[in-house]
């Protein structure tokens, strides 16, 4: 009596594990995941959109063994004007040992080849923005659970807001559609990752200037200044109040010999920001080597009254030029 | 043998790569006509100590190594470090091993798949293609 007392409740809490068991797994699955849900877009943005897109003139390369890094590299390059084969960047991309290629050399290749890697800020928006620009997206995906990973590199070329899907080029797959709940659930285990590759004078739709800068002046380090200039022209053009764009311009352009239009950079970018040492700093120097000691001075004294980093820097100049 | 002029190379090599780096890196005021690099005024905006530069440009010589230990073309590694920003060098130094590689597989036992295939059909995952 007492043992059926004991049994019964032990038998019914057995029938009821399964459901519970399932329940349990379903609440971990959700966690493990995140809630996935449709991303949803800005009003702004909605109304900028096409409510279709497709950059069908992005070709596609099918990847082969584990290289998306250098199939999705290649698509890009070849929209951007680049003729470059897949099989000529699985050496200058792909790492053996990982069975896979990383983010920064992603970026270094597109560099190698002569076309700035911008990194795009990660949200959906940000990135059916660029393709409403004609640039395809380079994207890192996971395609799997945190877990156990499987990161991947796809191309975004186009969308249907009514369906809310994404179309990518992706592995072997051409104009592969992907919701765009599915997608940004397997984007966002990347951080939302994502890359455009443009030639210098193009910029991305939304970046912001000192992304830009950072990009640009990487890309310089590289390719020298001579390739850079027309990205500096655009960004000067884009962002006409930033003192800092205008100081990479005027130093693009001084670099390449002209000393008169690096000039008139210096001077944009310190009746912009005349907070900027730096800038008074260089337009003092170039003055001096334009051989104008008096404008020189002026623009090193300003330089040398701003605290800061550069203040010893613009003090030394400014006994140079008193000795000489 | 090799340690005496290892013990030897190593002080000279030491100094020769601090010395090395600091003309790039700390920056001395200009002597000539050199004005300050937008590389070196974007890393003045950063806050970026020299020490810190020192490191990032110290990187690439890891990196290099890195390289060639993951298989890479003797040939091609050169061109792949100097491609790489100072950030990025470094970037790859210190953590290359946790980088994510962009590969498409899973590297997981069947249990797993079970588990992916489920995920799969939640759409949360993307793995198999019948599920969608």
């Amino acid at each position: 009596m007492i043992d059926c007392l004991i049994r019964q409740p032990a038998a019914a809490s057995a029938w009821n594990a399964r459901p519970a068991g399932v329940l349990a797994l379903l609440l971990l699955l959700a966690l493990l995941t995140g809630c996935a849900s449709t991303p949803r877009l800005a009003d702004t943005t909605e109304d900028r959109l096409p409510r279709q897109l497709l950059l069908d003139e992005v070709p596609f390369h099918a990847q082969r063994y584990y290289q998306c890094g250098p199939a999705s590299l290649a698509m890009v390059l070849n929209d951007a004007g680049v003729d470059v084969e897949v099989d000529t960047l699985i050496p200058q991309v792909f790492l053996p040992g990982r069975e896979g290629s990383v983010q920064p050399e992603m970026l270094a290749t597109v560099r190698r080849h002569g076309r700035i890697p911008f990194v795009i800020d990660g949200h959906l928006d940000g990135l059916l923005l660029e393709l409403d620009e004609g640039h395809p997206v380079v994207v890192m995906q996971n395609l799997s659970l945190p877990a156990w990973p499987m990161w991947h590199y796809a191309v975004a070329i186009g969308f249907d807001l009514d369906r809310n899907e994404l179309i990518l080029h992706s592995g072997e797959e051409p104009r592969r559609v992907e919701s765009f709940r599915r997608f940004d659930a397997t984007w966002a285990r990347s951080d939302r990752w994502a890359f455009v590759a443009l030639p210098p004078g193009e910029l991305p739709a939304g970046v912001r200037p000192h992304r830009a800068m950072e990009a640009i002046s990487d890309f310089e380090s590289l390719q020298g200044a001579e390739t850079a200039l027309p990205a500096w022209e655009s960004l000067a053009k884009r962002f006409t109040d930033n003192g800092l764009v205008h100081f990479g311009l005027g130093n693009a352009r001084y670099t390449t010999g002209d000393a008169s239009g690096a000039l008139t950079a210096f001077e944009r970018a310190v009746s912009a920001e005349p907070g900027l040492a730096v800038a008074w700093l260089n337009l003092g120097l170039a003055r001096r080597g334009q051989g104008d000691a008096a404008g020189a001075r002026e623009a090193l004294e300003e330089a040398a009254a701003l605290h800061g980093h550069w203040q010893p820097h613009a003090r030394q100049a400014l006994e140079t030029l008193e000795e000489g | 043998m090799m340690k005496k002029i290892c013990r030897y190379l190593s002080p000279l090599m030491i100094a020769a790569l601090v010395l090395g780096s600091f003309s790039v890196s700390a920056a001395p005021a200009p002597a000539g006509n050199d004005l300050i690099t937008t590389q070196a005024a974007l890393n003045a905006e950063h806050g970026q100590a020299d020490r810190e530069r020192i490191h990032e440009i110290l990187a690439r010589d890891d990196v290099r190594e890195q390289l060639i230990t993951q298989g890479v073309d003797l040939a091609e590694v050169e061109a792949r470090v100097a491609a790489l920003s100072d950030a990025e060098a470094a970037q790859m130094a210190e953590q290359l091993e946790q980088l994510p590689a962009g590969a498409s597989v899973v590297g997981a036992l069947f249990a797993v798949f079970v588990i992916l295939l489920v995920t799969d059909i939640l759409g949360l995952t993307n793995i198999f293609p019948f599920t969608r």
